[in-house]
């Protein structure tokens, strides 16, 4: 095999996930460094910033809670400008973090000097639905970064297609979940970007429905802590595989079926007793929010999940997985229809439903989730599968895009790839 | 004991110290031949009268180290007598031994630097007979060897001889063979992260540029 020995050294990946910002070199082996997709912009006129005038403006990175303030301040000064997963363009505390957070990416793995070392090839990854603009915005910090000299050439490419290319699938379609909202993004060597299918669904949904499940269980003053409602919602929610029949049986048998969660180090114990029922809904909610039961909560003040459009793209809020799968692929050729449907790949921590062995016969996991709503709809031959490292798939991606693509093939505003070069 | 020559009294040093008396080596300057051990030792003498002789101490250095090719220990044995009159470090720069006696001792002041002496004549004298039964045999098959490359060489003449002219000849390949200017990826390389293992994008991904652009890319 012939390697390019600088970029086997000096490809760098950034993906910039709704929770988490990874980056880190090639180097780093199969796991990069993680920390939050956050930053903090510090009280400039507290005592404590006056006292100790070394702050900067915008906090990133490890020490972010060292200069956490009140609570008060956090949903104003703590920002997470990827949460759903498209920054206004205008936004510019925003994009300050996403600036801050490449250099301190960048800033954290300098190499030694005197060692050849001519900039890094840098990939970063955003969300498939990213308008145009963001790709501008982000090129622009890396022009700044380049003043140092760390950076040598850039590119940005969409985090569904990093997954099929850190899973080895060039043919498949790969349905990313976060937080805020779900892609469905074919790909055949290139993202097939017309056919890209955008939900306005994600794991914040689930943790509604969670929300609204523990207010009638009796739970109404924990069901507004977010960081609580999370936690009982990857505990005790499940996916059925039909909802209709999982409510059944867990009816007929609720202590086989009971939903309790035990929050460490309080004496909190959360027991939904005879409405452990409801811990279907919350898988069911992510897969398919169609379903009539739903429509109670809607009617007592849950938002029902809208379609809005986001630079130029509408996100569909009630169009279930199966519906988002088959209007994708249903946009490309003909002949490429089977192929793509033989290769379904999960990314995104919204996926990550657990099947308690004594419940496996009304239970399921999100593959098959996905493969019973396409069976309902005709489409049988299907393959669907997770991704081998859901956290890291989209980094893994990039640092093979960053390594394997030619220094020559350069960026092109029309298909949105290729390499920026600053210098050499 | 005192009263016995030198020479004696010399040779009854060294055969205390294991040696034994050897053959004369050829033009070799007065003294005595030894053996000890396996290694050649030669020992020239002086006697007082060199006193007298300026020249004789370095006459007899000059001899010894004539003697480098043939001896593996050099000795010079002179008087104590002379001992103020000798730099001991012209010996060892030289690799001699050097001894002083008066009658009732022998000391050895230098010991000798031992040398290898080229092994070619001996070699030659100590063949090995199963080496050279391996040579002769050698000989033998490269003889039957040249032969046989001769009987070839007139065989494929006849045979061209009377083969008649080829009727058409395939045409020769002139063009140049295509070179490889892209990257092969077979596996990852030593250094890479193991997710490269087997990966098609590599491939895919390193034409980038030299394809025709993709028509489903939006």
């Amino acid at each position: 095999m012939v390697t390019d020995s600088y970029r086997s050294h000096y490809t760098f990946a950034m993906d910039f996930g709704t929770s988490d910002f990874k980056f880190g070199p090639i180097t780093c082996g199969d796991a990069p460094r993680v920390v939050n997709n956050r930053g903090y912009f510090p009280d400039k006129k507290s005592v404590m910033y006056k006292a100790f005038e070394t702050a900067p403006d915008v906090i990133v990175g490890e020490e972010v809670p060292l200069y956490l303030q009140s609570n008060e301040d956090l949903s104003s000064r703590l920002i997470y400008p990827m949460r759903n997963g498209v920054i206004e363009k205008a936004d510019e505390t925003a994009w300050r973090v996403v600036g801050a957070l490449s250099e301190y990416g960048l800033s954290t793995f300098t190499p030694e000097p005197n060692n050849g070392f001519q900039g890094y090839n840098v990939v970063a990854s955003l969300s498939s639905v990213s308008p145009r603009y963001m790709y501008e915005q982000l090129l622009d910090t890396f022009k700044q970064a380049n003043a140092t000299g760390s950076v040598r050439a850039v590119t940005v490419i969409p985090q569904p297609f990093a997954v099929a290319i850190g899973h080895g699938v060039t043919t498949c379609v790969v349905i990313e979940s976060g937080h805020g909202n779900s892609q469905v993004c074919p790909i055949s060597k290139y993202p097939i970007r017309t056919s890209q299918v955008a939900l306005n669904r994600g794991g914040g949904d689930a943790n509604a429905i969670t929300s609204e499940i523990l207010k009638d269980a009796g739970y109404a003053d924990l069901a507004n802590e977010e960081a609580l409602v999370r936690k009982v919602k990857e505990s005790i929610g499940l996916v059925p595989a039909d909802l209709d029949t999982a409510i059944l049986e867990a009816k007929k048998s609720p202590r086989k079926f009971r939903a309790r969660h035990k929050v460490p180090g309080t004496r909190i114990e959360i027991d939904l007793e005879k409405d452990s029922w409801t811990r279907f809904l919350i898988g069911e909610y992510v897969f398919n929010p169609n379903h009539e039961i739903f429509e109670s909560y809607f009617g007592r003040g849950m938002p029902r999940p809208k379609d809005v459009k986001m630079g130029d793209t509408v996100f569909r809020g009630m169009l279930d997985f199966g519906d988002a799968i088959i209007a994708s692929v249903e946009r490309c050729p003909v002949e490429l229809q089977p192929l793509l449907y033989r290769e379904i790949l999960l990314s995104g921590g919204n996926f990550s439903w657990t099947v308690p062995e004594p419940l496996e016969a009304v239970a399921v996991d999100a593959p098959t989730k996905i493969k019973l709503l396409l069976r309902d709809k005709g489409i049988k031959n299907v393959s669907v599968k997770m991704t081998k490292s859901p956290q890291f798939s989209v980094w893994h991606g990039c640092i093979i895009y960053g390594f394997a693509v030619p220094d020559e093939y350069e960026w092109d505003w029309q298909r949105l790839e290729g390499w920026m070069k600053f210098s050499g | 004991m005192a009263n016995l020559p030198i020479e004696e009294r010399l040779l009854h040093y060294f055969l205390a110290m294991g040696g034994q008396s050897a053959e004369p080596i050829p033009n070799s300057p007065p003294g005595l031949s030894l053996l000890i051990g396996p290694d050649k030792t030669f020992v020239a003498i002086l006697s007082n009268d060199t006193f007298i002789q300026r020249n004789k101490i370095l006459g007899s250095i000059l001899d010894l180290s004539a003697l480098r090719s043939s001896v593996h220990q050099l000795y010079l044995a002179a008087p104590k007598l002379l001992g103020t009159a000798i730099d001991a470090d012209v010996f060892r720069s030289h690799g001699i031994g050097l001894l002083l006696f008066d009658d009732r001792r022998i000391e050895e002041i230098v010991p000798p630097q031992p040398t290898q002496p080229p092994q070619t004549t001996q070699i030659v004298q100590n063949t090995d007979p199963a080496f050279a039964t391996e040579l002769a045999s050698l000989k033998s098959m490269y003889l039957e060897m040249e032969r046989t490359i001769s009987n070839l060489r007139e065989e494929l003449k006849t045979f061209q001889q009377s083969v008649p002219t080829a009727p058409s000849s395939p045409e020769r390949i002139t063009a140049p063979p295509m070179v490889q200017t892209q990257r092969q990826f077979t596996g990852p390389g030593a250094e890479l992260p193991s997710f490269f293992t087997n990966n098609p994008w590599l491939e895919v991904l390193s034409k980038r540029g030299r394809e025709e652009s993709g028509l489903l890319a939006g």
